[in-house]
C-alpha cells in the first residue's frame, strides 16, 4: 500500500522526477568526460566518447521511471485518451448514448432521491435513531398528559405535537399557514436550537405562560414573511385572530417531524384554548389529534421501551376513559401501546405513495435496461465498424484484453458523462415530480438535496450501466482476428454473423418496451375511467367558500343565524344563481360519519367498524338544487325544519339498498346511537346517489339532516355557490365583497371542485403521466435500436442486394427480405414481452381502478403500437435498400 | 567490456548487492559508485548507467539508501547516495546469501 501511494505520488510529480534523473545522469557523463580528459583525450573526443558510453539517456530515464510508475495507471490514462479521441470522432453516437443514459440514470436518480427524501433520510435532529413513535397516529391530550407525567421514568423523555392550519388574516379571505402545537420539551428532546431568539420550553407549555402567548417560526417563513429582518424577535404574528409574540427562528431545513410537510409556525399546546375558546379539545377524551414520540434512553432497546410503556398502560388508560362510549371501551383497553422506530420521522405520504413509488422504480429500472441495451447495441455496431482498426491494433501487438479494456473504458466514460448529466436532470425532474404531489390540501415538500446516498446510487447505476453496456461489445471482440483486415479488404457477401448478438439485444428491447407500453396503457385507462366516474352532482358551475365562524369569536349559539345571513348575502351577489350551506364538502377524502345505525325498531349495533360506514351531511334548504343532485322522491328540507321541530332526514338509494328499506323508505325512522342514548330521524325524501369521500369509493350510503337542526354548529361551514363557470372570477370577487360587507371579521377561503377532484386522483394522475413518459421513451429507444441494426444489416449486405437487383429481383422483394428479418425479431420480442407483462400484471393490479390488469384490449393496443414502431424503423432502411443502384454497388463493391 | 552490464548478466540482485557494498565506506554519487566498482574489481565490472539508475531507484524505493543533492568534484549538482540502517541489514543478509550461492555454484562446478 505504501509503495502504491508513493508510486501515485511519483506519478503526480513525474516531470520533476524525470528532470532530476536527467540532471543526475548528465553529471555522471560530465564526470566521465573529465576522467577521459585526464587520460589524455581532447575535450571534444572526450565528450563524444562519454556520450557514446552513456548510451540512450532517455531510455535510461524511462527504465528508471518504470520502477516507480504503477504501470496500469499509466495505461489507464492512455486508454482514457484513446477512448475520448474515439468518442469525439463520432459526435452523433456519443451524443445519442450520453443523452440516452442521462435520461435513464436521471429518471432513476430522481425517483430514488424522492424515495430517499421520503423514506430513507434520517431527521435532521440529534441522534434520530433513539426516537420512537407511538403507533396508530392520533391520541387525545388526556393520554398525552398521562405519558408526560411519567416520561422521564420511562424514557429520556417524550414529546407530542398536533398539526394545524392557521389563518394569518384578520378577516376577509383566509391566508393559511401550516402550523403545529408542540409540547414543552419538543425542541429539547429533538436537540433543535433556534438560530435567532430561543425555542419553546416547558414554561411556555403551562397555563401560566410567563412570556404570554409565544410562537417560533421556520427559517423559510422568517425569510418569506419578515424578509429575514434582524428584529423579528418580539414582533407579533396573528394566528386565528389571536396575537402571538415571536420568540425564535428555527434552523434552516427543520420543519418538524412530519416528512413532506413544512411546518412554518409552532406554538405550545397551552395556546390551544386561546384559539378554540370553550371548544378547546384539550379535555376531550374522544378527540384523536396528536402524535407522540419518545426519545429512548441510551442503550434502551425498542422492546425495553415498549415493555416500560405497557407496564403503565393500565394507569394511562384508566385515567383517560371518561367520555368514551361503552362500545369502544373494550377495544380501547386491550390493544397494547406500541412504539416503532422513528429515526426517519413520520409521514402519511409514505403509505400513500409507497406502492406507486415502487412500481415507478421498477419501470425506470426497466427503462435504464432498455437504454443500456441500446448503448450495448451501438457500441457493438462501432466494434464492427472499427473491425479493421481493431484488427490492425491486434496485429501490432495489442492484446485482446487490452482492447477489451479500451472498449470498456469507452462505455465507462459514456456512463460517467451520462450519470453527471443525469444528476442534473434528476434535480430538476425530482422537484417537478414532488410539486405534482401538492394539492389544495397542502404543499408537499421533500428534501431532495444530493446526499451521499443519492450520489452513491447514481455512481452505482453508472458502473452497472457501463458493465451491462460494455460486456456485449467486448464479447464481439472475440470475432476479431489479428491481421484479418490486412488479408481481407472487407469485401464479402454475408457480413452479418454478428446479427445474432445484436438481434438478441433488439428482441430484448422490444420485450421490455412492450411491458412499459402495456403498463402505460393500463394506467392511462385506469386514470380516464376514474376521471370519467359519475359524481352524482354537477361540479362545473360550483364554487365553494369555506367559512370560518370560530376564529372571529362570538357566541356559539349564534353561528346558525350568522351562516344563514352570509348565505343570503352570497345568494344576492350578482351572477350567483343559487347558494346553499352544508356541514361537509364532498370529495375531501373524509367527512362526518356514524357507526351505530338502526332502522325502525331494529337492534342497535355495538359498533360498525367496516370501511363501508354511513356518511352524513347537514344541509340548508336548496342544497341539492345548488349541487345539481336530483331529488327522486319526497321533499327537500324547508325553513320549517328548524331546531325544536321534529328531526327529519333525506337519504339516497345507496342508503335504501344498504339498510334494506325496500319500496317504501319514506316515513321510516333512522336511529343513530349516541354515547348516551340515541336520536331518531324520520325519512322525508330521497335524493340521487353521489360520491362522498373520493371517486375511488364510488356512491356512498349517505344520510342528510337539516343544518338548522344541528346544535351546536361546528367552527366551519361550507357555502356552495352555483354560478356560470365562465364568470367564476367575477362572481368570486362579488361574493367575497358581499361576505366582507356582512361580517368584516369573518374569514373564508374559496375552493373549486377541480381542486378537490385533482387532489383525490393525484396518485393515479402521477402514475399515468410517468408511465406514459417512460413508455414513450422506451418505445423511442427500441425504435432507434431496431433502426440501427436494420440499417447496419442493409449496409453490410449492400453488395448482395445489388447483385440480387442486378439479377432481376424486384424492389418489393428486397423490402420483403428486410421486413422478414425485422418481423422475426419483433415477433420474438413481442412473445417474450407478452409473457413478461402477463406475469408482471399481478403487481400492477392493486394500482388500477375499474380495469383488469390483464385487459386484452390494452395488451393488443400496446402490441399494435410496437408493431407500428417496428415497421417504421424497418421501412426507412428497407426503402433505401430497394432504391440501390445495382450498377454502382457492383462497381464499387 | 560491453557498454552495459545488464542485471541479467549477473546473478539476480547482485548489482544491488554491489551498490550497497560500494556505499559502506560513505556516501557516493552514481559515477562514484561505478568507479568504485571498476577499481575494486580491477576493471572487470563496468556497470552501465541504464542498469545503475533503475537499480538505485529500486533501492530508494525499498529505503535501503537515501539520496541527497550535493556538489560533485567538477562543481555540478549531483545526487549522493547513503546507506540506511535497513540497507546495512539488507547488505548483511544478501552477502550471506550470495556467499552461500557462490559456494554452491563452485561445488557444482568442481564435481562435474
Amino acid at each position: 500500500m505504501k509503495t502504491f501511494l508513493r508510486g501515485l505520488l511519483h506519478l503526480l510529480r513525474r516531470s520533476r522526477h524525470d528532470a532530476d534523473l536527467r540532471e543526475e545522469i548528465e553529471t555522471h557523463r560530465a564526470l566521465r568526460q573529465a576522467a577521459l580528459e585526464q587520460d589524455g583525450l581532447d575535450p571534444f573526443s572526450a565528450e563524444w566518447a562519454s556520450r557514446r558510453a552513456m548510451g540512450n539517456v532517455t531510455l535510461a530515464v524511462e527504465d528508471a521511471r518504470e520502477v516507480w510508475i504503477w504501470r496500469a495507471l499509466d495505461q489507464l490514462w492512455q486508454d482514457i485518451r484513446i477512448a475520448i479521441r474515439g468518442l469525439r470522432k463520432n459526435p452523433v453516437f456519443t451524443f445519442v448514448t450520453i443523452a440516452t443514459l442521462a435520461l435513464g440514470i436521471g429518471a432513476n436518480t430522481a425517483l430514488f432521491s424522492i424515495f430517499n427524501g421520503l423514506i430513507l433520510r434520517p431527521l435532521p435532529v440529534r441522534e434520530p435513531a433513539r426516537l420512537a413513535l407511538l403507533l396508530d397516529g392520533s391520541w387525545s391530550y388526556l393520554v398525552w398528559s398521562e405519558i408526560k407525567a411519567r416520561d422521564k421514568d420511562l424514557f429520556d423523555g417524550a414529546f407530542a405535537w398536533a398539526n394545524e392550519t392557521f389563518d394569518l388574516s384578520r378577516g376577509g379571505q383566509s391566508d393559511f399557514v401550516e402550523a403545529a402545537h408542540v409540547s414543552g420539551r419538543y425542541f429539547e428532546l429533538l436537540g433543535v436550537s433556534a438560530v435567532r431568539g430561543r425555542v419553546l420550553n416547558e414554561a411556555d407549555d403551562t397555563a401560566a405562560m410567563p412570556d404570554g402567548p409565544v410562537a417560533v417560526i421556520s427559517h423559510r417563513f422568517w425569510r418569506s414573511h419578515f424578509a429575514g429582518a434582524e428584529d423579528v424577535i418580539g414582533r407579533q404574528i396573528t394566528l386565528q385572530r389571536k396575537s402571538f409574540t415571536i420568540v425564535g427562528v428555527l434552523p434552516p431545513g427543520f420543519f418538524g417531524v412530519d416528512v413532506g410537510r413544512m411546518t412554518d409556525v409552532m406554538l405550545t399546546f397551552a395556546a390551544e384554548p386561546l384559539m378554540r375558546g370553550e371548544e378547546s379539545i384539550l379535555p376531550a377524551a374522544g378527540a384523536s389529534w396528536l402524535n407522540i414520540v419518545a426519545r429512548r434512553k441510551p442503550g434502551q432497546t425498542l422492546e425495553q421501551a415498549n415493555a416500560a410503556l405497557r407496564g403503565v398502560q393500565p394507569q394511562i388508560r384508566a385515567a383517560t376513559m371518561g367520555g368514551i362510549s361503552p362500545a369502544r371501551v373494550e377495544r380501547y383497553l386491550t390493544r397494547p401501546l406500541t412504539l416503532v422506530d422513528a429515526a426517519t420521522g413520520r409521514s402519511p405520504l409514505r403509505s400513500r405513495f409507497e406502492k406507486p413509488l415502487i412500481a415507478m422504480v421498477a419501470a425506470v429500472a426497466l427503462l435504464l435496461l432498455v437504454a443500456c441495451t441500446n448503448i450495448a447495441s451501438l457500441l457493438m455496431a462501432r466494434v464492427l465498424a472499427r473491425h479493421r482498426e481493431l484488427s490492425v491494433r491486434m496485429a501490432l501487438g495489442g492484446s485482446r484484453g487490452r482492447l477489451a479494456r479500451l472498449l470498456f473504458t469507452e462505455s465507462l466514460i459514456v456512463a460517467i458523462a451520462g450519470a453527471a448529466l443525469g444528476l442534473l436532470f434528476a434535480q430538476w425532474s425530482g422537484a417537478l415530480l414532488v410539486s405534482q404531489l401538492s394539492t389544495w390540501e397542502g404543499d408537499v415538500s421533500l428534501p431532495l438535496a444530493i446526499d451521499w446516498r443519492v450520489l452513491g446510487f447514481s455512481v452505482a447505476l453508472a458502473c452497472a450501466s457501463a458493465i451491462v453496456a460494455g460486456v456485449a461489445p467486448a464479447l464481439g471482440l472475440r470475432s476479431v482476428a489479428a491481421g484479418e483486415a490486412l488479408k481481407d479488404a472487407g469485401r464479402g457477401l454475408t457480413g452479418d454473423r454478428r446479427f445474432a448478438v445484436r438481434g438478441t439485444l433488439v428482441a430484448a428491447q422490444i420485450a421490455i418496451s412492450l411491458m412499459l407500453v402495456t403498463a402505460a396503457g393500463l394506467f392511462l385507462r385506469s386514470f380516464t375511467s376514474l376521471a370519467r366516474m359519475p359524481l352524482g352532482f354537477v361540479p362545473e358551475p360550483l364554487l365553494i367558500a369555506e367559512v370560518d365562524l370560530q376564529a372571529s369569536g362570538g357566541p356559539i349559539e349564534q353561528r346558525g343565524e350568522r351562516a344563514e345571513r352570509l348565505r343570503a348575502a352570497a345568494a344576492s351577489a350578482p351572477g350567483v344563481k343559487a347558494a346553499a350551506l352544508s356541514r361537509v364538502s364532498l370529495l375531501t377524502g373524509g367527512g362526518w360519519w356514524a357507526n351505530r345505525v338502526a332502522i325502525d325498531d331494529g337492534a342497535m349495533p355495538v359498533e360498525d367498524v367496516s370501511a363501508n360506514r354511513l356518511w352524513r351531511n347537514a344541509t340548508s334548504p336548496g342544497w341539492f338544487d345548488t349541487m345539481g343532485t336530483p331529488l327522486i322522491s319526497g321533499r327537500d328540507f324547508t325553513d320549517a325544519d328548524r331546531a325544536g321541530a321534529p328531526l327529519v332526514a333525506i337519504v339516497n338509494p345507496a342508503f335504501v339498498k344498504r339498510y334494506q328499506l325496500g319500496q317504501q323508505p319514506l316515513g321510516r325512522t333512522i336511529r343513530i346511537g349516541l354515547p348516551n342514548g340515541e336520536r331518531r330521524y324520520e325519512i322525508v325524501g330521497i335524493a340521487g346517489d353521489s360520491v362522498y369521500t373520493s371517486q375511488h369509493d364510488g356512491m356512498m350510503a349517505t344520510m342528510y339532516v337539516p343544518l338548522a337542526q344541528i346544535a351546536p354548529l361546528g367552527g366551519t361551514v361550507i357555502l356552495t355557490i352555483n354560478a356560470d363557470r365562465s364568470r367564476r372570477v367575477a362572481v368570486q370577487r362579488e361574493v367575497a365583497a358581499a361576505l366582507a360587507r356582512t361580517e368584516p371579521a369573518t374569514s373564508f377561503v374559496f375552493r373549486t371542485f377541480d381542486q378537490f377532484i385533482d387532489a383525490r386522483v393525484t396518485q393515479e394522475r402521477l402514475i399515468a403521466m410517468l408511465s406514459t413518459f417512460f413508455g414513450a421513451l422506451a418505445l423511442l429507444l427500441a425504435g432507434i435500436g431496431l433502426y440501427g441494426i436494420v440499417a447496419q444489416a442493409v449496409r453490410s449486405r449492400e453488395s448482395e442486394i445489388g447483385l440480387r437487383l442486378a439479377l432481376g429481383a424486384q424492389p418489393g422483394g428486397i423490402v420483403r427480405l428486410v421486413f422478414h428479418r425485422v418481423g422475426i425479431l419483433v415477433a420474438i420480442g413481442l412473445t417474450i414481452g407478452f409473457a413478461a407483462s402477463y406475469w408482471a400484471a399481478k403487481f400492477v393490479g392493486p394500482l388500477l381502478f375499474h380495469i383488469d390488469s390483464r385487459d386484452p384490449a390494452t395488451f393488443a393496443a400496446a402490441a399494435g403500437v410496437l408493431v407500428a414502431a417496428g415497421l417504421l424503423a424497418a421501412w426507412l432502411p428497407a426503402r433505401r435498400a430497394a432504391r440501390l443502384d445495382p450498377a454502382r454497388v457492383l462497381r464499387e463493391g | 567490456m560491453g557498454l552495459t552490464n545488464t542485471p541479467s548478466d549477473l546473478l539476480p540482485g547482485t548489482l544491488e548487492l554491489l551498490i550497497l557494498k560500494a556505499l559502506v565506506r560513505g556516501s557516493k554519487h552514481g559515477y562514484g559508485i561505478v568507479e568504485h566498482l571498476r577499481l575494486a574489481s580491477d576493471d572487470v565490472l563496468t556497470v552501465g548507467e541504464s542498469a545503475l539508475y533503475p537499480a538505485l531507484q529500486r533501492l530508494l524505493q525499498n529505503d535501503c539508501v537515501k539520496a541527497e543533492w550535493g556538489t560533485s568534484e567538477n562543481n555540478r549538482r549531483a545526487r549522493y547516495y547513503t546507506l540506511t540502517a535497513a540497507g546495512r541489514r539488507q547488505l548483511a543478509a544478501e552477502q550471506t546469501e550470495f556467499d552461500r550461492m557462490v559456494g554452491a555454484i563452485q561445488r557444482v562446478l568442481k564435481t562435474s
